[in-house]
């Protein structure tokens, strides 16, 4: 169950697999898959299994179905690190993906440019589009509300009889929204929220304001 | 040496004999026994207490069997390793060393005596690699360590002995079975080797001896057990509160009776004051020197964090008799002879009769002087403890320690180990595995997923994929050939306890001790904390250190290490159960810690009840935190988790629930948001034995003990790295949480062996499902006393005021998030 909400009158749905559907753009955004982790592990000697690494790929074709998006905007750290096999998959995946593919770069994105630009993808540092800034680092920046990703956040509940969770959500400050990461094999950073902050937890199947 | 005639037996003891004389003293039964079983060729395990001389029992031996077959020992050294001294802790092997050097050099030999441990310098084992000692003092990591190195089986080859020291520390415990696996490599390169343990009483020495020697092998056969049986008196004095109303229930550091320990400490010459957590260490050397600054250079401190030279200073200290007091911790528990130590100090419960008796055995080190040691209580249920405590000391009552078996991260780390060096041949390796006793049901399909794991990273042959850790050469060896997989490999065995360690230094450098991650995260930029007995300011994280500078604020910040919870033995909560019963005896029949408790007892009755032997009590109230619903096996702390986390999985099958979960060594609570109803609980026989081990498998909460057992197996399986020493940053990209690797196993691959050992390992060695049983049984034949009351109880305070708790829930996560939506952390 998806959580629809309105930041600059705009019209966002967010998923609870972690992605981002901006309605009036057809635009989905989808930060920190990174790719490639499961087989930079193994590459080291750590054996991940290897299964894991087809997940990636499967949720990301279920959130496409899910919105049918005319773009889909990654937030940075698409790949863990230098090239590897998972690439290939990324290439297949890209494919047969009907939708245009952007790439705003980020800490982890050390892939040559040249290879994203043999699958037709764009790579920005930045993309500013209407009032909106998108970015993989959080960003702040006068008269514009900033996308990112980065930081993998996370939020701690409590309840009534000692009781405490931590989940995966959006952050969404007073300019700012923080994605959470994508990918399957990523770890996360808990945030504290203050007063004025709004938090979207992703519970299980549940895309739920907290 | 062909044509030298080996001494006789009796003249070569003559020789050990000898040399006692001159020192005055005379060899004991146990160490005469030694030597000729020893001399005889046999293998063997002695138990003998520290300070009893069992060094000499075992060193002389080793010299005497090199002047055996050196006649010319005198004018001609024959170099190369003869033999190796396994010591658990490296603190330990100075003292060691000391003991071997007296015997080498009185007898007039040229014998060399090397340690080689973590703390030895990489010039020092660039040495030794090119020129071994005669006698080898180390470490079981070091060992492993040896055995990666090229060439090992030349290093050992004429290696006449090997020695594990503290075998009942090692036994049970990981670090036991990288021992039993060294041993077995050892067994075939070196032609003529004597496998000797020394162990403190334990419950099951027997079972040690077999998992020494290995369980099918000729060694068991050629071996013997000799005892010291060396008797020694032991007192336990309590120091009893003299206000027990004001006592806090749950104070867990006792510092309200510093003031009765002081006389204690200006009696005697030396006094060791043992806690059982390093924090607790911490706080006591404290608050010792601020309320008697007095002591100020006649007190110190000793735990395992503390940097070397700190601990070295304060051990030779000890024994040159220039301090008064040491607050320490188990780190002071083993070896060392300090004779200067006149009396021993126990702050808190020491949760185990063996640890009691080594702790107790540390004063009086002389044979034949009385050990006196001092039970300080921190809180009020401990002096039932100490009363217990006492009946295990005249009964010496000690616990097993468990074995592990089927280790397999501990088996994947040693076959890397040995692909590192010369790599390994399945077939040559797989019989020796067979012999030890952790591996002896080891069928050829497990060895078959252990190899295709180290070579393929799993089990499907695909040959997509880019892992690389060990290769299979042309001869059918298997080998690391990648030098930067053999390096880590290399830093990865030392860490078979796993923390998360940073090291804390000041600016400029200077070391000051190791502390745990968990605790420095939670520290922003100049926060002070105590630490090693200073106020330190934290500056940064730079790398894998955490950079202080001297504070001279006050703080209450105290670093905790996780290792601080023991649990209760089976014995020890059996005692402690008699012991409770008592209670309701005439105050004559009763020992003065139960005698003392009157007012708490009073307390209790108010609103409850003091069980005795036939009644099973439950406490419920409700406070501002939730409905509290109290249990009372008192079973000791490792099964009460076990059944706290059955009986909630079992109430939620009734009624959907979250709770979360407290425990101690006396009973265990369940926390709720709604209310439990017990007398459904109770006619629903929730407590019943049958279908243990499948309700528990179903209880999420083993789930999550697994994940917690399964980060020890990743590390010492290498899955996870845990970076270079001062290097971490760096290697980050390689520090996979292994949490998120059980979650991908679990979803991926659940029938991988290391997957299922955490969760093995949780139900033998976590929840000790055998004795969970029994105490299930036990509980069965009880009648239940169930209390509806209006407050915590003088029992239920010290549980309900615990703030770890485990959580169990089987409500939907959404219900549960809507309701606590309104409480959100801001």
């Amino acid at each position: 169950m998806t959580h629809t909400a309105t930041f600059n009158n705009q019209e966002f749905v967010l998923h609870p697999l972690g992605g981002m559907f901006w309605v009036e753009k057809s635009l989905l955004l989808i930060s920190d898959v990174h790719l490639g982790k499961v087989n930079h592990f193994r590459k080291f000697g750590a054996a991940v299994p290897r299964q894991a690494i087809h997940k990636n790929f499967l949720l990301l074709d279920q959130i496409v179905a899910d919105f049918s998006p005319f773009q889909i905007c990654f937030l940075g750290d698409l790949f863990h690190s230098s090239l590897n096999k998972e690439w290939e998959l990324f290439e297949n995946w890209v494919a047969k993906t009907p939708a245009e593919i952007i790439l705003v770069s980020g800490n982890h994105d050390i892939i040559s440019p040249i290879l994203f630009e043999k699958l037709n993808i764009e790579i920005y540092l930045e993309w500013i589009l209407d009032d909106f800034l998108l970015t993989h680092h959080p960003e702040e920046r006068d008269g514009l509300f900033n996308f990112c990703g980065h930081i993998h956040p996370a939020v701690k509940l409590k309840g009534f009889g000692r009781q405490n969770l931590r989940l995966s959500c959006f952050f969404k400050t007073k300019n700012q929204l923080i994605l959470p990461a994508f990918g399957e094999f990523t770890g996360t950073y808990t945030l504290k929220p203050t007063k004025k902050d709004e938090v979207y937890a992703i519970v299980e199947d549940q895309v739920v304001k907290v | 040496m062909l044509n030298c005639i080996p001494l006789e037996q009796s003249k070569l003891l003559h020789i050990a004999e000898n040399w006692f004389h001159e020192q005055n003293w005379k060899p004991f039964p146990f160490q005469k026994q030694t030597w000729n079983a020893f001399l005889e060729g046999k293998h063997g395990l002695l138990n003998a207490p520290t300070g009893s001389g069992k060094t000499y029992a075992l060193w002389f031996p080793i010299v005497l069997n090199y002047i055996n077959t050196n006649p010319d020992y005198k004018i001609k050294h024959k170099k190369g390793l003869k033999a190796i001294w396994i010591t658990p802790l490296r603190a330990l092997s100075q003292e060691i060393k000391q003991s071997a050097e007296r015997i080498t050099q009185d007898l007039g030999t040229q014998m060399t005596v090397g340690i080689r441990t973590g703390d030895t310098s990489t010039k020092e084992r660039a040495k030794q690699r090119a020129n071994m000692p005669d006698l080898l003092i180390t470490t079981p990591e070091s060992l492993q360590l040896l055995l990666s190195s090229k060439g090992y089986d030349k290093t050992f080859k004429h290696c006449s002995a090997i020695v594990v020291d503290e075998w009942h520390e090692l036994l049970g415990t990981k670090r036991g079975v990288q021992m039993e696996l060294g041993l077995s490599r050892l067994k075939t390169i070196c032609s003529t080797l004597r496998i000797w343990g020394i162990s403190a009483t334990i419950g099951n020495l027997e079972q040690a001896r077999e998992v020494l020697l290995g369980p099918t092998g000729s060694a068991l056969k050629n071996s013997i057990l000799i005892k010291a049986k060396l008797n020694k008196k032991i007192t336990v004095k309590s120091i009893i509160p003299k206000q027990m109303e004001t006592f806090p229930w749950r104070g867990h550091l006792g510092l309200h009776l510093l003031e009765d320990v002081i006389p204690i400490i200006n009696k005697s010459k030396t006094t060791l004051l043992f806690t059982n957590t390093r924090s607790q260490c911490e706080i006591w050397f404290q608050k010792i020197l601020e309320k008697h600054p007095e002591y100020a250079g006649e007190i110190a401190m000793h735990h395992g964090s503390i940097n070397k030279e700190t601990r070295l200073w304060v051990e030779q200290a000890i024994r040159n008799e220039s301090l008064k007091a040491v607050v320490c911790t188990s780190s002071l528990d083993l070896g060392v002879d300090f004779a200067p130590v006149e009396t021993v100090v126990q702050i808190g419960g020491p949760k185990g009769v063996a640890r009691f008796l080594q702790r107790a055995g540390r004063s009086g080190h002389r044979p034949g002087k009385e050990s006196v040691i001092y039970f300080l209580p921190t809180h009020a249920m401990e002096l039932i403890e100490a009363s217990a405590m006492q009946k295990a000391v005249l009964n010496s009552a000690v616990e097993d320690r468990i074995p592990y078996l089927n280790s397999y991260d501990v088996l994947i780390q040693y076959l890397t180990t040995l692909a590192v060096s010369d790599g390994f041949i399945p077939e040559e390796i797989y019989p020796e595995i067979k012999q030890t006793f952790c591996y002896q049901a080891l069928s050829q399909e497990q060895w078959q997923w252990l190899l295709n794991f180290l070579v393929m990273g799993s089990q499907s042959l695909k040959t997509y994929d880019e892992y690389k850790k060990v290769e299979i050469e042309d001869d059918g060896r298997f080998k690391v050939n990648n030098r930067a997989i053999a390096m880590r490999h290399r830093f990865q065995i030392g860490t078979i306890v796993g923390d998360a360690n940073l090291t804390v230094r000041y600016q400029k450098g200077g070391y000051i001790g190791t502390i745990e991650e968990s605790f420095i995260s939670k520290l922003v930029p100049g926060d002070v904390f105590t630490f090693a007995g200073r106020n330190l300011e934290f500056i940064r994280i730079k790398g894998m250190s955490a950079q202080v500078r001297n504070s001279s604020k006050r703080t209450n910040k105290v670093p905790s290490w996780m290792g601080g919870r023991l649990s209760f033995s089976a014995k020890m909560s059996e005692l402690l159960r008699q012991e409770l019963y008592t209670a309701e005896l005439e105050p004559k029949a009763q020992s003065i810690e139960i005698a003392s408790l009157a007012p708490m007892f009073k307390k209790q009755r108010e609103e409850s009840i003091v069980p005795q032997p036939n009644q099973f009590l439950i406490e419920t109230f409700k406070s501002d935190d939730g409905y509290h619903h109290i249990f009372y096996p008192f079973e000791g702390r490792a099964i009460h988790e076990g059944m706290s986390s059955l009986l909630a999985y079992r109430i939620s099958l009734l009624t959907p629930i979250t709770c979360s979960l407290a425990f101690n060594d006396y009973g265990f609570e369940l926390l709720s948001d709604k209310e439990i109803d017990i007398q459904e609980v109770l006619d629903n026989n929730l407590f019943t034995p049958e279908y243990m081990l499948s309700d528990l498998q179903k209880s999420l909460n083993s789930n999550e003990m697994a994940r917690r057992k399964f980060r020890d197996i990743a590390v010492i399986s290498g899955m996870v790295f845990t970076g270079y020493p001062e290097k971490g940053v760096k290697m980050k990209h390689l520090q996979s949480s292994s949490q998120l690797l059980f979650d991908v196993f679990k979803d991926f691959e659940d029938d991988n062996l290391l997957f299922q050992q955490a969760f093995t390992e949780t139900y033998e060695h976590q929840l000790e499902e055998g004795r969970l049983r029994m105490a299930l049984e036990r509980i069965a034949k009880q009648k239940v006393v169930w209390k509806k009351c209006q407050n915590h109880t003088p029992f239920s305070f010290p549980i309900i005021t615990d703030r770890l708790r485990e959580k169990l829930s089987n409500e939907k996560l959404a219900d549960r998030i809507k309701r606590m939506t309104k409480i959100l952390t801001r």
